[in-house]
């Protein structure tokens, strides 16, 4: 007989069982031994971050223009030329805190996805708060990026109700432990936190089909809002996504790390963001604990510590396989 | 497996030096580990500052009587001038003096006097050694002391000895609705000696009244209130003793649990030669530790007595200061075992800080309606389209201006509470509007309502701890265990186990397959 409130809450032995990290677990026995603080720049700062990325031949969202100073927002126009569509950044932002999404023009007003207007005065507002650091790590002075906005691919659309889906995919060691993909909801209003009501969609290692999902922590198979089934999604380009991620692994140092990604419609996929502390919400995706990945991949490194990024890649994709991979394919198509 | 060695001889490095400092005090010096254990004792301490002219410096300081007739005084921290006690049949001064001091310095003497709670009545009745003294004329001009005559001629009427002419005058002082002649007298008496109008006043009219007075100096034993300037009594001859009164309570005898008289014989309390701008202010210290082993403890090595080789007034600082470091440990727990978000890391440690200056409830109540009502104005600012900097500034003035409405209409409420908002609670204010507008705009109400309810939680548990008298007594008694603490915490630090936020949040994890 169980006590009753184990109705409301797991308890530690059941939750260890299931290979669950917690975030006490996750800080202390991988984020701190895994990823040295000075490397924490590459990835903090993202006009690093898309330096380092171009240098090994990453795809990112191309870069119109850095704003640094008040002079340069004055001149943010000419930086723009007659693009209609682009997002600004804050390079230091976190969470994505001060993301300003512009995706078309009309009657001299900038549009954002939801279909609110924006002047060119309020667009310079904006990025003056970017600059003075509104939105960066501990109200630091930040600098803007001005860069291509992703058109997502459909398959990607399909399954979200505005917004476009991301991709994470977390990695120990350079083998990419687990991936989901975020999908908004009505209720999240474009955003892809899960516990602002985005969809968390786990997407299997080996083949790129999504194969499990939770809504505010419940196993759900339809999209809350659009009705659509969506399991046994096949995510576009996926070889490219996991050889993407493990190269952002080679490139900041981090041993632990969340890379974010989306997938363009013409383009392909993007690396949008590298993560140095990624969240937990991706075993509930999943319906996985991290440590059922983690311990493998531990043994593996240390009977083979030179693995190349195939190898690394080859051995997750055999190992994390996800059995109803197939047969959900089978059954959306 | 080398940096679990580490960690473990660190604890256990911190925790034998904490641990064996405290059972040293405990066993050795005999300090109680329990509050209350033995009867406590008051220190009260005078500092005596002035700035020196240049001249050769004398200072004499009128002395309690049982500060030399009981031992029970020191004088402490005088570097560079010699010392005595001044013995005036039975009335006694500390007078230091000094050559030439550099001018324009500031200088600072303290004396100290120790007693038991209980036991010392130093307000009591005093017999007069010698003939009964004669009362002095007053000497006052003329409608004055026509207005005078006749107060004191109702007051006569009334009272058949010197205890019932003292509450007569002051009846009559005190009245609501003034007669003419002490109204006038008030304003008089208010522009001839300003502060001290009203003592100085009755003080006149009781010698003319033919009863002898004089005015005496004490102190309102209370460790909460930080520094005081002394308060002036009444000191009047009935006959056979030498009598003390509270000029705001006349009828009654002084109580020796609230009071502490100092000064008493109509001496001047404090005379400065070579020096101007003297001032004596008074702090008040309850001590639980008898007075021996207190010297004990203060004559003892520096690592061992710490805290206690400052003086008085400087040493009451760290009754707070000792506490910070517990409501971080309670932080630790919330946080990492609990799992309770909360608005920046240490920022309800320092919410719990104010709440101690505010009490319990009218603290939340004020948190409650400055947060809520600040960031209404905030939302409304935000409209403005205004940079960072600025805003937070406009944020601090309206925090401020709040918190000055907030004021006035709960003393015209009638909770003095209220007023006992200082600096540090409103930056704390004005820092948690902005932050909380912040995240409301970007992660959404619901985790800024969560984060701060998180963090009244936090707060309020932080709070309760560090209001327990044990934990404070322990705290500012022993402050090596805190030693022990940051072993405590840094064992925390290595907790890699769930937190019970967590075993909710997971609680529909459902294994795929």
């Amino acid at each position: 007989m169980k006590a009753w409130w184990h109705r409301f809450m797991r308890t530690p032995g059941e939750l260890h069982a299931l290979g669950v990290v917690g975030i006490n677990m996750r800080n202390a026995r991988f984020v701190l031994p895994n990823n040295p603080r000075k490397f924490y720049g590459r990835v903090d700062d993202k006009v690093q971050t898309k330096a380092l990325a171009q240098a090994r031949g990453i795809t990112i969202p191309e870069t119109y223009g850095i704003i640094r100073n008040p002079a340069e927002i004055r001149r943010f126009l000419n930086v723009l030329g007659d693009r209609e569509s682009f997002v600004i950044k804050p390079s230091r932002g976190s969470g994505g805190k001060g993301i300003l999404v512009i995706a078309g023009k009309e009657d001299g007003y900038y549009l954002k996805p939801s279909g609110a207007r924006m002047s060119v005065v309020d667009i310079r507002n904006h990025l003056q708060n970017v600059l003075a650091g509104l939105f960066s790590l501990g109200g630091r002075r930040d600098c803007a990026l001005v860069e291509y906005r992703v058109r997502a691919a459909k398959m990607m659309t399909d399954i979200s109700f505005q917004g476009a889906p991301d991709i994470r995919v977390v990695m120990l060691h350079g083998y990419p432990l687990m991936a989901m993909l975020r999908a908004s909801t009505r209720e999240s209003d474009g955003r892809s936190n899960l516990h602002q009501g985005a969809i968390g969609i786990g997407v299997d290692i080996a083949t790129g089909v999504t194969v499990h999902a939770v809504h505010h922590g419940k196993v759900i198979e339809m999209h809350p809002d659009l009705k659509i089934p969506l399991l046994g999604v096949q995510i576009p380009n996926w070889d490219q996504i996991l050889e993407t991620a493990v190269t952002c692994h080679e490139m900041t140092g981090l041993g632990y790390l969340g890379v974010d990604m989306m997938v363009d419609e013409e383009i392909g996929p993007l690396m949008i963001e590298v993560n140095a502390r990624p969240g937990l919400a991706i075993q509930m995706a999943n319906g996985v604990g991290l440590l059922k990945r983690i311990e493998p991949v531990m043994k593996r490194a240390k009977a083979y510590p030179h693995d190349e990024p195939r190898q690394k890649i080859a051995f997750a994709r055999n190992t994390f396989a996800a059995r109803r991979a197939s047969e959900l394919l089978s059954r959306h198509d | 497996m080398a940096s679990r060695i580490k960690l473990i001889a660190i604890v256990l490095i911190l925790t034998l030096v904490g641990g064996g400092l405290a059972a040293y005090k405990h066993t050795q010096l005999g300090i109680p580990l329990k509050v209350g254990d033995k009867p406590s004792e008051w220190l009260v301490e005078a500092k005596v500052s002035f700035i020196a002219t240049g001249e050769a410096v004398t200072a004499r300081l009128s002395l309690p009587a049982v500060a030399v007739e009981q031992k029970a005084g020191l004088d402490s921290r005088s570097t560079g001038y010699s010392f005595m006690i001044q013995d005036d049949l039975g009335e006694y001064a500390a007078v230091w003096s000094a050559d030439q001091r550099e001018a324009n310095q500031n200088q600072a003497l303290y004396y100290r006097v120790r007693f038991p709670e209980r036991g010392i009545v130093s307000g009591g009745p005093v017999l007069e050694r010698g003939k009964p003294p004669e009362p002095d004329d007053p000497g006052m001009a003329n409608n004055i002391r026509t207005a005078a005559e006749s107060i004191v001629r109702r007051a006569k009427e009334l009272s058949s000895n010197p205890d019932t002419l003292v509450v007569g005058i002051f009846r009559e002082l005190n009245e609501e609705e003034p007669s003419q002649e002490t109204a006038l007298l008030k304003k008089h008496y208010e522009e001839m000696v300003g502060n001290e109008a009203k003592i100085t006043l009755a003080i006149d009219l009781l010698k003319m009244a033919g009863v002898p007075v004089r005015l005496a100096y004490g102190v309102r034993l209370d460790e909460i209130r930080g520094t005081q300037d002394p308060i002036a009594f009444l000191e009047y001859h009935d006959g056979v003793y030498w009598q003390v009164r509270d000029p705001e309570a006349p009828s009654s005898v002084l109580d020796p649990r609230e009071f502490f008289v100092w000064n008493r014989g109509g001496d001047a309390l404090l005379d400065i030669g070579g020096g101007e701008n003297s001032k004596v202010v008074f702090t008040t210290t309850r001590d639980s530790v008898p007075m021996d082993q207190l010297t004990d403890l203060r004559s003892s090595g520096l690592l061992v007595s710490t805290i206690f080789g400052l003086p008085a007034s400087e040493r009451q600082v760290f009754r707070y200061v000792v506490l910070i470091p517990i409501g971080a440990f309670v932080v630790v727990l919330l946080r990492n075992l609990i799992g309770i978000a909360t608005l920046g890391t240490f920022m309800p440690v320092l919410l719990a800080m104010a709440l101690l200056e505010m009490e319990l409830k009218s603290g939340l109540i004020m948190f409650g309606v400055i947060v809520a009502a600040g960031l209404w104005c905030r939302f409304l600012l935000s409209r403005l389209n205004l940079l960072v900097v600025p805003r937070v500034a406009a944020c601090v003035v309206i925090v401020t201006i709040l918190m000055m409405i907030l004021s006035v209409v709960s003393w015209h409420l009638g909770m003095r509470d209220g007023l006992k908002i200082t600096l540090f609670p409103m930056i704390i204010l004005a820092w948690t509007v902005e932050r909380m507008s912040l995240t409301w705009e970007e992660e959404g109400k619901r985790s800024a309502i969560m984060q701060i309810v998180g963090s009244l939680i936090v707060a309020v548990v932080a709070f309760l701890v560090m209001e327990q008298r044990q934990v404070r007594y322990t705290a500012f008694y022993f402050p090596e265990l805190l030693l022990v603490l940051l072993a405590g915490i840094i064992l925390l630090g290595r907790y890699t186990g769930y937190r019970l936020s967590e075993l909710l949040r997971f609680k529909n994890f459902q294994p795929a397959d």
